[in-house]
C-alpha cells in the first residue's frame, strides 16, 4: 500500500513537471485506483486528493490540523498543481461510477485543462492559498481564511457530488464529452458572469484600500460601508472648509498694494503645510490657531518690489482682465506641466 | 529675476502652484472690479459666491481636462454663470433655458448603495460614472481639495498681514 502511495506521488510529480496531459491522465488513473482502496488513517497527509473522498466533517478536521505537511516542495507549485488538484477532485467524484467511466471523465478533465489554464492566472494567488492547505507554513490569518473557505467547500462538495452524477451518465454513454466543465475556485460559482463580477469586485476593493490610506482615520475601520461613510464625511468637511475660507477671503479686503506674485514663494513652504496638517483633523478649526504660523511669512515678504509677471503664459496686460474667462477653460502652457497631481 | 521665483520653488508645476497662480489672479481681478467696501449682506454674499466660484474654477482648470470631475466642475460653474447672466437680462423667460441638465447614461443610473449615491452627489460629475471610476475620481478630488484648502489658508494669512 505504501509503495503504491509512493508511486502515486511520483506520478503526480512527474505529471506536474512534464505538464503532459497524457501523463497526467495516467497519473490520475493510478491515483484513482489507489484512492479507492485507501483509508483515512493511511493517508497521513500524503495525498491531498484522498481527503475528498471522506465525509465532509472528517475532511475538514484533517485539513484544519496543521500537521498536514506538504510533501511537494514549493517550487513545484505552478499553475498545474492547482489544475491537477481540481482534476483529481473530478476523478474522485467519478468513482461513484465504474472505472471505465472514470477514464472517460479523466480524459475529459485533461482536455479541459487549456481552458482552465487561461482562467488560472488572474486568481492564482488566492486560489493557491485556499486550495492548497497542504502548505504547512501558513500564517494564522490565512488559516482563518482556510477555515472559512473550507466551510464553503464542505457545502460545495455536497452540491458538486450531486451535480456530477448526471454528468457521469451522459459522459459514459458516448465517446465525446457533452461540454467542457470548468472549475472555479473553491466555494465559488463558475459562470463567466460571476467570474467577471469577482474580478470587478477585487478591483474595487483594491481602490477602497487606497482610499482608506488617503483618508485619515480609515485604517481601523473594516467594511466597505463604513469606509465609504468616512470618505463622504471627509469630502464634505473639505468642501465646507473651502466655502468657509472663501467667505473669509471675501471678507478680507485685499489691499491693492500687495503684490500677489509673492504668494508663489509661499506655496513652496512645506513647514507651513505641516502646521496646518496637524490642525486639520476636525471639520472646522478655530481661527486662533492660524495666527501661530504668521510670523513665518513675514521673512519672505521682500518681493514687494516685483513688478513683472512671472508666468510665461501671461504675456500681455489684457490677459489679466480675462482671467475669469481663462479660469473656465484649460489653458496649458509649459508651466502647467503634467496633468498629474503632485 | 522673475524666473528665479519659479525655479526656486520645490515643484514649479505642482497642483498647488498652478492653483495658487490662477486663484490669486482671479482674486485680483475680483478686487479690481468690486467696490472697495460694501457692508451690505447681499453684496458680501455675492462676493463670497464669486470667490468660491473662482476658487473652484481655478482648481479645476489647473487640474486639467484629464480628470472627469474637473471637467464637470467647470461645466457646472459655466452653466451657473451663463444661467445667471441670462436671468438678469431676459427675466422670467429664461427659467426654462437656465438649467442645462447633463444627460446621465442609463447604465449608471441604477440604485446603488446609499453611500455610493451620496458620494456621487458630492463629487462633481459623479452621476455618470461607474462605481470604480467614481472611486478613482474621489481619490483625486480629495487630494486636490486638500491642496486647495492649504493654499487658500496661506493666501488668507498673507492678505491679512
Amino acid at each position: 500500500m505504501e509503495r503504491q502511495v509512493e508511486e502515486t506521488q511520483l506520478q503526480f510529480r512527474s505529471g506536474i513537471r512534464g505538464s503532459n496531459s497524457q501523463q497526467l491522465g495516467f497519473g490520475f488513473l493510478q491515483a484513482h485506483d489507489v484512492i479507492s482502496t485507501k483509508t483515512p488513517q493511511e493517508t497521513g497527509g500524503r495525498s491531498f486528493t484522498a481527503l475528498l473522498e471522506l465525509p465532509p466533517p472528517q475532511a475538514v478536521e484533517l485539513l484544519v490540523n496543521e500537521d498536514f505537511q506538504a510533501k511537494t516542495p514549493p517550487h513545484i507549485f505552478h499553475c498545474n498543481t492547482a489544475l491537477i488538484n481540481r482534476a483529481s477532485k473530478f476523478s474522485v467524484f467519478a468513482t461513484a461510477g465504474s472505472s471505465p467511466e472514470g477514464n472517460y471523465v479523466v480524459s475529459g478533465s485533461c482536455s479541459m485543462m487549456p481552458d482552465v489554464v487561461k482562467q488560472e492566472p488572474p486568481d492564482f494567488d488566492s486560489h493557491l492559498n485556499s486550495s492548497m492547505p497542504a502548505a504547512s507554513n501558513h500564517s494564522p490569518k490565512s488559516l482563518k481564511r482556510k477555515e472559512k473557505v473550507k466551510e464553503k467547500k464542505v457545502n460545495e462538495l455536497d452540491i458538486k457530488s450531486k451535480k456530477v452524477a448526471p454528468n457521469d451518465i451522459s459522459v459514459g454513454s458516448g465517446d465525446k464529452l457533452p461540454y467542457i466543465y470548468v472549475r472555479a475556485r473553491r466555494g465559488q460559482a463558475t459562470d463567466s458572469h460571476s467570474l467577471a463580477e469577482r474580478a470587478r469586485r477585487e478591483k474595487i476593493d483594491a481602490r477602497m484600500k487606497q482610499l482608506q490610506e488617503l483618508v485619515p482615520g480609515c485604517n481601523k475601520i473594516s467594511g466597505t460601508a463604513m469606509v465609504l461613510d468616512e470618505i463622504i464625511n471627509h469630502v464634505q468637511a473639505l468642501q465646507r472648509q473651502v466655502e468657509f475660507l472663501s467667505m473669509r477671503l471675501a471678507a478680507v479686503n485685499p489691499r491693492s498694494d500687495i503684490n500677489h506674485y509673492a504668494f508663489l514663494a509661499e506655496e513652496s513652504e512645506p513647514a507651513v503645510d505641516n502646521n496646518y496638517q496637524s490642525m486639520f483633523t476636525a471639520s472646522m478649526w478655530p481661527e486662533g490657531q492660524i495666527s501661530g504660523s504668521r510670523q513665518q511669512y513675514q521673512q519672505l515678504w521682500h518681493f514687494e518690489g516685483l513688478q513683472q509677471p512671472i508666468w510665461g503664459r501671461v504675456e500681455d496686460k489684457s490677459k489679466f482682465i480675462t482671467t475669469e474667462n481663462s479660469l473656465l477653460s484649460f489653458d496649458f502652457s509649459s508651466n502647467s506641466g503634467t496633468g498629474k497631481l503632485k | 529675476m522673475t524666473s528665479d521665483h519659479i525655479s526656486s520653488l520645490r515643484n514649479p508645476s505642482s497642483i498647488k502652484t498652478r492653483f495658487a497662480h490662477r486663484f490669486v489672479l482671479a482674486l485680483k481681478k475680483l478686487s479690481m472690479d468690486r467696490a472697495s467696501s460694501s457692508v451690505s449682506m447681499a453684496d458680501r454674499y455675492k462676493r463670497y459666491r464669486k470667490v468660491r466660484a473662482a476658487a473652484y474654477a481655478s482648481m479645476a482648470s489647473s487640474v486639467g481636462p484629464k480628470r472627469a470631475w474637473a471637467r464637470a466642475l467647470l461645466r457646472k460653474i459655466r452653466n451657473r454663470k451663463m444661467g445667471s447672466n441670462l436671468m438678469k437680462r431676459l427675466g422670467s423667460r429664461t427659467g426654462l433655458l437656465k438649467k442645462r441638465t447633463v444627460l446621465k447614461p442609463r447604465n449608471h443610473r441604477e440604485m446603488g448603495s446609499e453611500q455610493e449615491n451620496s458620494l456621487r452627489e458630492l463629487v462633481p460629475g459623479g452621476e455618470g460614472m461607474e462605481f470604480y471610476r467614481l472611486l478613482n475620481e474621489t481619490g483625486h478630488y480629495i487630494k486636490c481639495l486638500r491642496a486647495q484648502v492649504k493654499v487658500m489658508k496661506n493666501i488668507i494669512d498673507l492678505y491679512s498681514n
